[in-house]
């Protein structure tokens, strides 16, 4: 694998998805804050800063989702249909060095969005007094995290299905992802063995996306450790490099009709 | 089903010198190694909720020598894109053997010194082509140093370095086929892959393109193109290849079609006279002997017939009015190729 090759993609990636209009959303973002600010001040006497923080953090990642999923869902289907992907692949190129381009492409966009969210998000908590504070930099990077390994589980199933389908079964997995550790719960309480076995299954088979939410504990000053946030970054590696792996393996055995 | 192979190689054409452009080098490789060489190459595909096998190519074999326009000629589905794709490594075939410039396909070290132009190229909207070319050179490996100097050149070469800061959304059909050109050139190939090259260009464009792949067929370069436009095919190729439903079923020089002439030759007396003088039974088919007129056509089927008929009818003290070649173009032959086909 060369790395000016898979560099070169990722920033042909950024390139194409920063210019396709993707930083309107941004402005949304924008707009959303500014909105909370001034609908909710009136109804949040003493709490400002809270709601508006927990707001804009469930903004920022709720947008970053919408970005990688919407277009990383047709990111590699598009260039199959329309045959960029030929030219590509005709230089000397791997595919899993395509693929892992695009994978770096879209999160640098993903991250790129993020931090300029981040710094908005910074700006509107100076407006709210006693709500600034640079521990928010914890939940923007583990937010970068979740969303990353978002990013793999589109591109994986971005190479066998279709567009609308890897969408779908990408918000599927996020929406679970969240709510694995749930299920694993209920599952405990269950009496059956087989309703506490499929349940662990379930827990194992997905990512547990909730180790990267620390909103909630940073929006209202609890600690987030050290050793939690080391965990959660080793936790998003190993998940991002399976899926990439898998899609990788999918991907070199695809015809690529011209 | 029959199937013709009347030249299998054509002799090399003068070896290029090598360029410092490009990824690795594919090592020192005797001169008299063709460029392309595919040998039974045969691909399906599966298509909808049952699975139905649909036959791409079946038992395609053919070389290409370096130095040589070779052309892949057939009508629309004969099997051409598949080829190309099994080439290139992006379409798997089931049975086969490719070597690209001496190396196995599969290894991607054989497409450092290949340029691919696809049927309908079509690139990231965003960047400009100056910013697209740049992408490809990295994927190319050129050397930073000349990588500027080396985009302005084939920038020059398909006519587009005043439009290379424009975005491609905002460029034409032709415009895209020019760029797709220019980023098939950028490696310095030994090798081009082009694939219905002078497809959706105005007359004025194919006439550009056309005479760009003629400057690159004297620089040396081996050149693999597909087409069903015959003309263009005719023009530019050394030979030929004719797919039909996935098979090869003829390969030909072109300057043997070029041979491939009949001659009408006119004699300055009536059909009459003629018949009574000297001349060779064979040129006097379809002669008819009652016919009025000054003038009587006759027939000779090759170049050896006409000198003899011409020596005939001096020595029968006929008058030669005029002689016509009727030549047997690629045309009809890729013509009588699918009749035949359609009546097996």
């Amino acid at each position: 694998m060369r790395r000016n090759h898979v560099l070169a993609l990722a920033r042909g990636t950024f390139l194409e998805t920063v210019r396709d209009r993707v930083f309107y959303l941004v402005a949304f973002f924008g707009f959303v804050m500014m909105s909370s600010t001034t609908i909710l001040s009136p109804l949040t006497i003493g709490a400002q800063g809270k709601i508006v923080s927990d707001v804009g953090l469930a903004a920022m990642t709720l947008l970053g989702l919408l970005v990688v999923v919407f277009v990383g869902s047709g990111m590699v289907r598009k260039e199959l249909d329309k045959g960029t992907i030929t030219t590509i692949l005709s230089k000397p190129i791997g595919r899993r060095e395509y693929l892992l381009g695009k994978f770096l492409g879209l999160n640098l966009t993903m991250g790129a969005m993020l931090a300029v969210m981040s710094v908005m998000f910074l700006l509107m908590l100076l407006l709210s007094p006693g709500a600034f504070s640079l521990r928010f930099g914890v939940a923007f990077y583990l937010a970068f995290l979740e969303l990353s390994v978002v990013t793999a589980i589109v591109v994986f199933f971005s190479t066998c299905v279709s567009p609308v389908l890897a969408a779908v079964f990408t918000l599927g997995a996020f929406v679970a992802g969240h709510l694995s550790e749930s299920m694993r719960d209920f599952g405990q309480l269950q009496q059956g063995f087989v309703g506490q076995k499929v349940a662990t299954v379930v827990y194992y088979l997905l990512p547990n996306l909730e180790v990267f939410n620390v909103r909630g504990s940073v929006v209202h000053g609890d600690p987030v450790t050290a050793a939690h946030v080391a965990l959660a970054t080793l936790y998003g590696i190993c998940w991002t490099a399976l899926l990439l792996l898998l899609a990788g393996a999918v991907f070199s055995r695809k015809e690529l009709r011209g | 089903m029959s199937r013709q192979v009347l030249v299998e190689n054509i002799p090399p054409a003068p070896a290029r010198a090598a360029s410092s452009v490009g990824a690795p080098e594919a090592g020192a490789r005797p001169a008299a190694e063709p460029a392309l060489r595919v040998v039974d190459l045969t691909k399906s595909f599966r298509s909808g909720f049952a699975r139905r096998e649909i036959r791409g190519i079946e038992g395609v074999s053919f070389t290409v020598a370096r130095g040589e326009v070779f052309a892949l000629l057939g009508h629309n589905g004969a099997g051409k894109t598949t080829t190309i794709g099994c080439l290139l490594d992006l379409v798997r075939p089931e049975r086969g053997q490719v070597t690209l410039l001496g190396r196995d396909h599969r290894d991607r070290a054989s497409r450092a010194r290949v340029g691919y132009l696809p049927e309908r190229p079509y690139f990231f909207d965003y960047l400009t082509g100056r910013e697209l070319l740049e992408f490809y050179a990295d994927l190319l490996d050129v050397d930073r140093r000349e990588r500027t100097g080396r985009i302005d050149e084939v920038l020059r070469q398909v006519d587009m370095l005043p439009d290379a800061g424009r975005r491609l959304n905002k460029y034409s059909k032709g415009m895209l086929q020019r760029l797709g050109l220019a980023q098939a050139l950028l490696g310095d190939p030994e090798l081009l892959i082009l694939d219905e090259p002078m497809s959706g260009l105005d007359p004025l464009g194919r006439r550009e393109v056309r005479s760009l792949l003629q400057d690159l067929k004297k620089q040396g370069r081996t050149i693999l193109l597909s087409s069903h436009i015959v003309p263009d095919v005719e023009q530019l190729a050394d030979a030929v290849g004719i797919l039909r439903d996935g098979r090869l079923v003829l390969q030909q020089r072109l300057g043997a079609t070029a041979d491939a002439c009949s001659y009408r030759v006119r004699a300055g007396a009536p059909a009459a006279v003629v018949r009574a003088a000297a001349v060779p039974a064979w040129a006097l088919a379809g002669v008819d002997a009652t016919a009025a007129g000054d003038a009587t056509d006759l027939a000779a089927a090759d170049p050896r017939q006409l000198r003899e008929l011409l020596d005939a009818c001096h020595g029968a003290g006929l008058p030669v009015v005029s002689v016509e070649a009727q030549r047997t173009g690629l045309e009809d032959l890729f013509l009588a190729t699918h009749h035949r086909g359609g009546e097996a």
